[in-house]
């Protein structure tokens, strides 16, 4: 057989053998043997010197065909067989996607404090800062600054808790002798920011105040107020309704209405509560609303002159507005928790949920 | 307060619209807290006319009546029809009156109305007697109206028996309105309408009687301290029968919910809801003396006097109190509160004095609270009653006792009013300015002079102009005592303008900007990271068990004392806590009762620590946690391990790593050091010099001791100290652009080598190309590694930050650690 009918014949051997490879290795193994340093292809290459002259030309340029013919041969196999294995890998990889996730456990933020955060977002954004006072308080900062009445029932030993006063020796046992009391609201920061620092004063304060409520569903001794304060020039009543309505949409949805009753509180005049239409019945009345269609949510006023003249702040230069909600109040229209008991109780059942 | 709409209507057209009432009430201040309808058993019973009356085919005392209900009753085009009844009564004719119950009518006795035949003849109603309508007794037959009656009228609204009672919320500083009068005067501002009082017209009717003695005679009045008691007044009224009321009170008294007592009681309680006025009735003949003379001393009760209130109970009373007494009786009455039982009126008493006063608020509402006596007279006293105009409400009240129990009022010898008046404090009215322009300016409104004006007169002020254009001269009524100020007056136009009417602005102050503080900032780093540590954020009660710190066997050394509550709700809320811990652990136990096993708790919380000389405790900000159980539920492709004191460490070390705090290191404590925790399993951690908390597993006699399980992993920091320790930002490190050769060692050491031992030895061995010592294996075992030995295995990475280190290099500088190592610690290199 002449050299360049024995060269043909390999391409068609080899081709055969390229498509009954199996898989890469089988197809590795046919390039090998054909092309490789000591494959049979390649023998021909090799022996070129020892092939007639008149033959060379004819031999060299089937063999380079049939090479070219081989390698192409070659990479189409292997490129189907390699799209055929990563077909079958991926497939033998599946998972049912139902399986539950790997979790890295995040904590939760209390709820209570989850709803400080978004009303403290919302005054930042209106250009407010937070204050902080302190928990135990001086009957003066709770009480007198605020322009609460000498006998208001609010001080008495039913409504307030007294601490023992240590200020000297005679350690004041009763109430009348220490005036050391646990807040009952976060409106002595306020007394004690005007006290601090000069208008333009704006400000919130949250906070835990204590009240001598025995706990039950709707009550807790422990609880947490938002004050707000601001003194300024040229404050208007205006100002606190357009404030407290922008709060209110913020927090319970554009949807929602306000209104404002008159009202009195001691240190703000004029004072108003403020309350907001029903999410459950749109102010038609029902059960959740006890029929008024409106939730009251804060109360509120400008400040009372008497509370600048213990601070001394000039009330013909300056104006402004307070206001003061609770918060749990908050918590219970917004997510309907049924017993108060729970934001204290510290259950992971409850507090993950949030 | 409890206000019938028909007594009101006397005095001030109320409107008839209720529920836009109720929200006007509540819109302008007067909160509305019930509103209940009266009259309703009359509902679906209308007046009617016969209009024709036939024999019943089937029997021979029955009628077949067409009865016209007027529009109670339409055919289908919408035109009044007669409904057919049959009715057993016979005192009726064609064309008569009457009163029907229509289908739906519930009658006394729970008789239900219904369409029904009578021996075959449809009925659809029922013609009324008096008595089926329980209106009396009388069942001669159906009740015949007067020709004028109107026809398909509600009955309850023909007859005057609906009404319609609010419970009012009056606010403490609005006395005037607790009453009818001064309702109505309310009510007449809330609408501009112009309302009328009864009192001149009431106190004009008073006669006296000219013939018997005067007053004086028998009543002399010494108020022996005008601030308790600024005007006391007293009349006689001689002769009265005690007896029942006439109708018309009792029905206006039972429908606000007051019973009916005696005539003269009941005026008495007319008069305080009608006037705001609170008065008293004493036997006259109980206080007088020998001589006949009833001498009323108002006074200070005496520390220890005794008195039986007219609810029989004996009271001990104090020198803050304020008495009526008379020199030989001693106490007779609490000032404002309540009388005293010895001189009430009962069946038999015949002369009654009459008292009509005003007392110090401050002092009444005390002793109120005090005895835990809150009535009609002490509410009314504390708010504050007007001392002007006494004599007009006592001569009301006088001429209605009079009128109901026949008696006569005493004259005076010194006036021609019939009364001892002793009136040491006169409450002067406020004059007050009212600045237009600044109103405006601080509402943020354009609110007319004229509305402010009329609203102002409507509300007892007298207006005139003032001193400057645009301010107005206001003096202030002195039934008002919440109107001392301008601002006060701003108030009153505000709310009954109506303050939805007050356009929304935001304040448009300059150079205002929202910041928040480091501290706030940093405080939020704290709290994202301790969640992303997988702890749940809880708040536990500040309040604490007296032996909290003992049951945790934690020391108090430096937790000053604990601050001690004079009225604590119960024995265990009754200091206030030292430590977050013991909370934490309750919740733990709750938990675990639950049967919640894994539980990750943190709080961020004040602690409260008293010290002798201090008025207030320090408060300090702690962050504490908890971890027990495991992070979660063993899952298909998980399994948490169960917690440990390296859970703990390593919540703190990410903290420390988050808020950049330098030089953090563990120390650890022993038993005597911190007891509270399980010896071995203990740790300080600091900064520096700087103690940042503690960290460690909770002693199993403490969570013991707080009913929960183990092991609990605790740790409890200071935010002050994180705060202070923290850096603004770590600092820039070049990232490396040569590679690192890595080589491991594994160093067989006596137990008590630390680990922290081991890293300073490395870091000072290692120089600059060391570049981090990675501990990944701890090994014992008594025969391979040896007794009381452990094989610490760390990864050294190599690196030069300026070229590449050839291992040759690397290998050098590892060989020498290792040998520096081995010399400072005795460690052997394990082969």
């Amino acid at each position: 057989m002449a050299i360049v009918d024995e060269v043909v014949a390999l391409q068609s051997e080899t081709l055969a053998a390229i498509e009954a490879a199996a898989d890469s290795a089988a197809l590795e193994q046919v390039r090998v043997a054909v092309l490789g340093k000591s494959g049979s292809l390649t023998a021909y290459l090799r022996g070129m010197g020892s092939v007639p002259q008149e033959e060379r030309a004819e031999v060299g340029k089937t063999v380079n065909t049939v090479r070219g013919v081989v390698e192409e041969a070659l990479a189409s196999r292997k490129a189907a067989l390699d799209a055929a294995e990563l077909a079958a890998s991926m497939d033998a990889s599946a998972v049912d996607v139902t399986l539950p996730g790997r979790v890295q456990q995040m904590g939760t933020r209390h709820l209570i404090n989850g709803i400080i955060d978004e009303i403290s977002e919302i005054f930042l954004g209106l250009g407010y800062s937070v204050a902080k006072g302190p928990e135990v308080e001086t009957e003066y900062y709770n009480f007198n600054a605020l322009n609460a009445p000498e006998d208001h029932p609010s001080r008495g030993l039913a409504d307030t808790f007294y601490v023992v006063d240590r200020s000297n020796d005679a350690h004041k046992h009763v109430k009348g002798e220490s005036g050391v009391l646990l807040r009952t609201q976060t409106s002595p920061v306020q007394a004690r920011v005007m006290e601090a620092q000069k208008p333009p004063i704006y400000i919130i304060s949250p906070g835990k105040v204590y009240r001598r409520d025995v706990a039950d569903p709707s009550h807790l001794p422990q609880f947490h107020q938002i004050e707000g304060l601001v003194v300024d020039e040229g404050i208007t009543f205006g100002d606190l309704k357009g404030t407290l309505e922008y709060l209110c949409k913020q927090i319970f949805g554009e949807e929602r209405k306000t209104r404002f009753r008159a009202h009195y509180f001691p240190f703000t005049e004029p004072s108003a509560e403020v309350d907001v239409s029903c999410g459950i019945c749109h102010g038609e009345g029902c059960r959740f609303c006890k029929g008024t269609g409106w939730l009251e949510i804060l109360g509120c006023g400008m400040v009372d002159p008497n509370v600048y003249g213990y601070a001394g702040i000039d009330p013909e230069k300056y104006s402004g507005f307070a206001f003061g909600m609770g918060v749990e109040r908050i918590a219970c229209l917004k997510y309907n928790v049924p017993d108060l008991r729970m934001l204290v109780e510290g259950d992971m059942r409850f507090l993950r949920q949030f | 307060m409890k206000v019938s709409l028909k007594w009101l209507s006397n005095y001030v057209d109320v409107p008839t619209d209720i529920k836009e009432f109720c929200d006007r009430l509540d819109l302008t201040g007067t909160g509305v807290e019930g509103v209940e309808k009266l009259g309703s058993q009359f509902d679906n019973i209308v007046t009617a006319q016969v209009v024709s009356k036939e024999k019943h085919p089937d029997s021979d005392h029955l009628w077949v009546t067409k009865v016209d209900v007027g529009a109670a009753n339409v055919d289908a085009d919408g035109n009044p029809e007669p409904l057919q009844i049959v009715c057993g009564a016979q005192n009726f004719n064609e064309g008569d009156h009457i009163v029907t119950a229509l289908v739906g009518a519930v009658l006394p006795g729970d008789v239900k109305i219904k369409k029904s035949k009578l021996r075959g003849v449809s009925s659809c109603g029922m013609n009324c007697s008096a008595r089926e309508l329980g209106l009396g007794a009388d069942h001669a037959g159906i009740m015949i109206l007067p020709e004028d009656a109107p026809v398909g009228m509600p009955f309850a609204e023909y007859a005057k028996l609906g009404d319609t009672v609010l419970d009012l919320e009056i606010t403490p500083n609005r006395p005037d309105s607790l009453s009818i009068v001064g309702l109505a005067r309310e009510v007449g501002a809330m609408y501009q309408r112009d309302y009328t009082s009864p009192l001149a017209e009431m106190a004009a009717k008073m006669q006296l009687d000219a013939a018997g003695a005067p007053i004086e005679d028998e009543v002399k009045i010494t108020i022996a301290d005008d601030v308790r008691c600024p005007r006391y007044t007293a009349r006689v009224i001689r002769g009265c029968k005690v007896g029942p009321s006439p109708d018309w009170m009792v029905e206006r008294l039972a429908a606000i919910g007051q019973r009916s007592i005696n005539n003269i009681v009941d005026v008495t309680n007319y008069i305080l809801f009608l006037l705001g006025q609170p008065l008293h009735a004493f036997d006259l003949a109980k206080l007088k003396n020998s001589e006949g003379v009833a001498h009323v001393v108002i006074r200070a009760a005496e520390e220890g006097e005794k008195l039986t209130t007219l609810d029989g109970e004996d009271r001990t009373l104090t020198s803050d109190m304020t008495v009526i007494s008379t020199p030989e009786l001693g106490a007779v009455a609490l000032a404002g509160v309540m009388g005293g039982l010895d001189t009430e009126v009962t069946d038999e008493t015949c002369d009654i004095l009459l008292e009509a006063a005003t007392f110090e608020a401050g002092r009444t509402s005390r002793t109120s609270r005090n005895l835990g006596l809150i009535s009609e007279s002490s509410m009314r006293y504390e708010r504050g009653v007007d001392d002007h105009e006494i004599e007009l409400r006592s001569a009301a009240a006088a001429m209605l006792i009079a009128e109901v129990s026949g008696g006569t009022v005493a004259r005076a010898a010194s006036n021609d009013a019939g009364i001892v008046d002793v009136w040491p404090r006169v409450t002067p009215a406020p004059q007050l300015q009212f600045r237009i322009p600044r109103f405006n300016a601080m509402m943020g409104s354009c609110i007319p002079r004229e509305f402010i004006e009329d609203i102002l007169n409507r509300l007892g002020c007298k207006v005139s102009d003032g001193e400057a254009e645009d301010v107005l001269a206001v003096e202030a009524p002195t039934f008002r005592p919440d109107l001392e100020r301008e601002i006060d007056l701003y108030e009153e136009v505000l709310r009954l303008w109506g303050m939805d009417r007050i356009a929304s602005s935001l304040p448009g102050g300059p150079g205002r900007v929202g910041t928040r503080t480091e501290g706030e900032r940093k405080r939020d780093v704290i709290n994202q990271t301790l969640r992303a540590s997988g702890l749940n954020e809880t708040m536990t009660y500040s309040f604490a068990q007296p032996d909290d710190l003992e049951r945790l066997r934690m020391k108090a050394e430096g937790l000053g004392d604990a601050v001690e509550l004079i009225n604590p709700m119960n024995a265990d809320q009754s200091v206030l806590r030292r430590s977050i811990l013991p909370g934490l652990l309750r919740s733990v136990a709750h938990n675990q009762a639950h049967g919640v096993k894994n539980i990750q708790l943190y709080e961020i919380g004040e602690t409260f620590h008293a010290a002798e000389g201090r008025q207030l405790p320090k408060e300090r900000t702690r962050v504490a946690g908890v971890l027990v159980g495991a992070m979660g539920d063993p899952s298909w492709n998980a399994t948490p391990q169960p917690f440990d004191f390296f859970d703990g460490k390593g919540v703190i070390e990410s903290l420390v790593r988050e808020l950049a705090i330098p030089k953090v290191h563990y120390k650890a404590l022993s038993a005597e050091e911190a007891p509270h925790l399980q010896p071995g399993r203990a740790a300080q951690v600091l900064s520096g010099g700087t103690v940042l908390g503690w960290l460690g597993e909770i002693h199993p006699l403490a969570v013991d001791a707080f009913e929960a399980h183990g092991p609990v992993v605790a740790f409890e920091l200071e935010l002050s100290a994180l705060l202070k320790s923290s850096e603004a930002a770590r600092p820039y490190v070049d990232v490396p652009t040569y590679p690192a050769v890595s080589l491991d060692v594994a160093f067989v050491v006596n137990e008590d080598v630390t680990n922290e031992r081991m890293m300073q030895c490395m870091n000072s061995a290692g120089g600059k190309l060391l570049e981090s010592a990675q501990l990944f294996d701890v090994y014992r075992d008594e025969e391979r590694v040896g007794a009381g030995k452990k094989s610490m295995a760390y990864a050294l990475t190599w690196r030069a930050a300026d070229r590449t280190l050839t291992s040759e290099e690397a290998e050098k500088a590892h060989q020498k650690l290792v040998k520096k190592v081995c010399g400072a610690t005795g460690a052997e290199v394990r082969g």
